[in-house]
């Protein structure tokens, strides 16, 4: 496989001398986010200095030029974009750092490439507090390195108070393809076996617990997380990986009805077959909310070839992020074009396409 | 009448603890038990039987767990009027519009009853008798927001002191009780509701009032019957006709086909309990108590059905200053309120009665989608159309062949 991408320490974000970090000195002396941040002026370069370029620290980043130089690796190129909005910022599990930081990689991960590079556009709303942008920030970086991937160049505009949320981040990510990834519903046939790599739901329902301020009788955490890691060790025992996609919004049943969208095979879901967490199964009956509706960051539906399904399932439970992984089902000759649930009774019922957010039902 | 002995649920070995117990309310091996015993009952009653539930959830768990595959031919399960925002009338869902498009007014409502079109035609739309919702309201520039409870509701009102809060109090004998309960402990001056509760035993009434009434059964809504009680259904059973509580996992709507179908057997309608690991015959006293301190039955209209006497709760007069309908009375356009119950060529009403199947209306699935609904039964995740659509209901038993 490719290198790694050179990500160097985070040399600037610490004083050696013990003293304050250049971003808590920064912390220290705007306790919020003022337009003039964003005006291009001294405080722009002010931020830019002692709070990307310091926490981000990577070559490329540091000399501030219009645009990031970086190396080519070789092969076709992956290239992948995503805004990121969040209510609240910081839930269990993650926070929109970290989750704008692992959406771009995974969507490049999911088409077999090496994520490398990674740009970061932050609309900051007046008065946002500076210390907030920091641990963002700091998050942003955690994942990014985790994921060996070095945020290369940003952008930052302050929109006036109360025309913002808060804090907007859209990041744009770029990866190397190795030769021969043969991935796509093209690849996908009848047989194949369908595969996540743990528990549905648990982000959607711990954004959710903490929007409404209800009390779970357990901590769920979002599972929020780059993937590739988890992805390149599948890849290694199941060449023939047919289609990936991370489940985001929408959840299984978005991704699962796009595989099926005109094609000449139907998707089959065991009902019994796939993990949920006790606590998203229990407050999603309590809300009539469908777990596999329900919002995920840090999962990946794979089809693989029937005779590699048991070695991909090893790799994943074998991977941090894939303890408990499963087969949940298989694409089947017919119906076609339909993703469809096979319950626990024996029966079966058509895997909802998602229409819009779920919202709890009235009773 | 004495309080029958819940015999389904206990042959179907029903725990009677009140404990969440998945394993048990979902166990395939008890579904499959009681799959053979509804065969063996339909089987000595020998003729076709139909049973009617009349909760938008049962509908929804029918459909998510494929229930009406396990029935055997002779046994037909239909959807009564059991979704609070299919019947929700016309006027107060064009009270809320209006409301919501005053600048002092924010607009508080469950999320189901945003996308549901009243009666005001939706100014440029081309696709037919297209009328405005709250969604509508809100890319107008109205301030309509979703909240889950009413309690939220209140706090929007105390954090707005300026604003008139308006909440849209959509449901049936179940969402009233939290109304009442928070109305009783206080609410801020600003904060009215728009009252659109709905009490259902008096619609049950009315059905077998219409032509062609043939059903033998009636599935009790185990939320609604939870507060209530069943005694406010033996009016049925005088009927001749069965009744069992219904609750909402796979074992529970299976053991209430059970309980219909033994008392159609023997020809001995009565009020059975199968759910009675949360319903008691009496219901919810406290819960009641409540209730009946805040509201008083009224008539109200059932869209696109009739008005029913005593069928809605309003406010006592105590609680007077908290009625939206009072608060602005004179401020709201009364010919706007009022319109064609549902839009041209939408047969909801036929559907909420359990006249005609959703396939069979000539706009589903076509004109009429979750993603654009043209009448309120495909708009709510309680609605018959909608639970169809999604599950595929309308669709051909779904054949698998494998690799």
């Amino acid at each position: 496989m490719s290198r790694q991408p050179e990500v160097v320490p985070d040399d600037h974000a610490h004083d050696p001398a013990g003293g304050p970090s250049a971003p808590e000195r920064l912390v220290k002396r705007y306790d919020s986010v003022r337009l003039s941040h964003g005006s291009g002026g001294k405080l722009t370069l002010e931020l830019i200095e002692e709070l990307f370029v310091s926490v981000f620290s990577n070559e490329p980043l540091r000399e501030l030029t219009d645009a990031a130089i970086v190396d080519n690796r070789g092969g076709r190129i992956a290239f992948a974009t995503d805004s990121h909005t969040v209510k609240p910022a910081f839930f269990p599990g993650g926070d929109i750092g970290r989750l704008a930081v692992a959406g771009t990689i995974n969507d490049l991960a999911v088409m077999g490439a090496v994520p490398a590079y990674m740009t970061a556009a932050f609309l900051l709303e007046e008065g946002y507090d500076m210390a907030e942008l920091e641990r963002v920030v700091r998050s942003m970086k955690a994942t990014a390195d985790e994921a060996g991937v070095a945020i290369v160049a940003g952008d930052t505009k302050v929109l006036e108070r109360g025309h913002g949320d808060g804090v907007f981040i859209n990041t744009t990510g770029i990866g190397f393809l190795p030769e021969g990834t043969r991935l796509g519903v093209g690849f996908v046939r009848p047989g194949d076996k369908v595969l996540v790599n743990g528990t549905l739901g648990d982000h959607g329902i711990a954004v959710m617990s903490r929007r409404e301020g209800l009390d779970l009788a357990v901590e769920l955490e979002s599972d929020v997380a780059p993937l590739n890691g988890l992805i390149e060790a599948v890849r290694q025992v199941a060449p023939n990986v047919r289609f990936m996609r991370d489940v985001t919004r929408g959840g299984l049943a978005a991704v699962a009805n796009e595989v099926v969208l005109r094609q000449p095979f139907g998707l089959r879901v065991f009902d019994v077959a796939v993990p949920i967490h006790e606590v998203v199964e229990q407050y999603s009956e309590m809300l009539g909310i469908d777990p596999l509706l329900a919002a995920n960051e840090g999962k990946v539906m794979m089809i693989v070839a029937p005779e590699e399904a048991e070695a991909a399932l090893g790799a994943m439970k074998a991977h941090p992020l894939g303890r408990e992984a499963a087969i949940i089902g298989d694409i089947v000759r017919k119906p076609e074009g339909v993703a469809l649930v096979e319950t626990a009774y024996g029966t079966r019922r058509v895997l909802e396409m998602p229409i819009e957010e779920q919202l709890p039902r009235i009773c | 009448m004495t309080e029958p002995v819940a015999a389904a649920g206990a042959a179907a070995g029903m725990p009677e603890d009140r404990s969440y117990r998945p394993e048990t309310y979902k166990d395939p091996a008890l579904v499959a038990e009681l799959k053979t015993r509804i065969a063996e009952l339909a089987g000595e009653i020998g003729r076709p039987v139909k049973l009617m539930h009349i909760c938008g959830t049962h509908e929804h768990e029918i459909g998510r767990f494929a229930l009406r595959d396990l029935l055997p031919e002779s046994v037909t399960v239909l959807a009564g009027p059991g979704c609070p925002v299919c019947v929700c009338d016309n006027e107060y869902i064009n009270m809320a519009i209006q409301l919501s498009l005053r600048p002092d007014t924010i607009l508080c409502s469950f999320g189901d009853m945003l996308a549901v079109p009243g009666s005001i035609p939706l100014e440029g739309e081309r696709r037919g008798d297209v009328r405005m919702s709250l969604l509508d309201a809100r890319a107008r520039g109205g301030d309509v927001r979703a909240v889950y409870s009413v309690f939220e509701c209140r706090r929007i009102a105390e954090a707005n002191p300026d604003k008139q809060v308006v909440f849209f109090s959509v449901g049936f004998e179940t969402t009233v009780v939290a109304v009442a309960a928070m109305l009783k402990r206080g609410a801020p001056d600003n904060l009215t509701v728009i009252e659109a509760n709905y009490y259902t035993p008096p619609a049950t009434s009315l059905l077998p009032e219409l032509d062609g009434f043939d059903i033998e059964g009636f599935m009790l809504p185990g939320h609604a019957v939870t507060i209530t009680g069943l005694r406010v259904y033996e009016h049925l059973a005088e009927r001749g006709i069965a009744c069992a509580s219904g609750g909402f996992e796979p074992v529970d709507v299976m053991a209430s086909v059970v309980a219909l179908l033994e008392q159609i057997r023997d020809g001995a309608p009565t009020v059975a309990n199968p759910y009675n690991r949360l319903v008691k015959y009496d219901g919810n006293q406290k819960a009641k108590r409540e209730v009946e301190e805040v509201f008083e039955l009224a008539p109200i209209r059932w869209r696109g059905i009739a008005e029913i006497p005593a069928s809605g709760y309003k406010l006592r007069e105590a609680y007077a200053r908290h009625s939206a309908a009072r608060r602005f009375a004179g401020q709201l356009d009364e010919v706007a309120l009022r319109g064609a119950e549902h839009p041209k060529g939408c047969r909801c009403a036929e559907v909420t009665l359990g006249q005609i199947r959703p396939d069979e209306c000539g706009v589903f699935g076509k004109l009429c989608t979750p993603d654009s609904p043209y009448g309120p039964c495909m708009v709510s995740h309680e609605g018959t159309c909608r639970a169809w659509y999604v599950y595929g209901m309308h669709k051909e038993k779904l054949h698998v062949e494998a690799a």
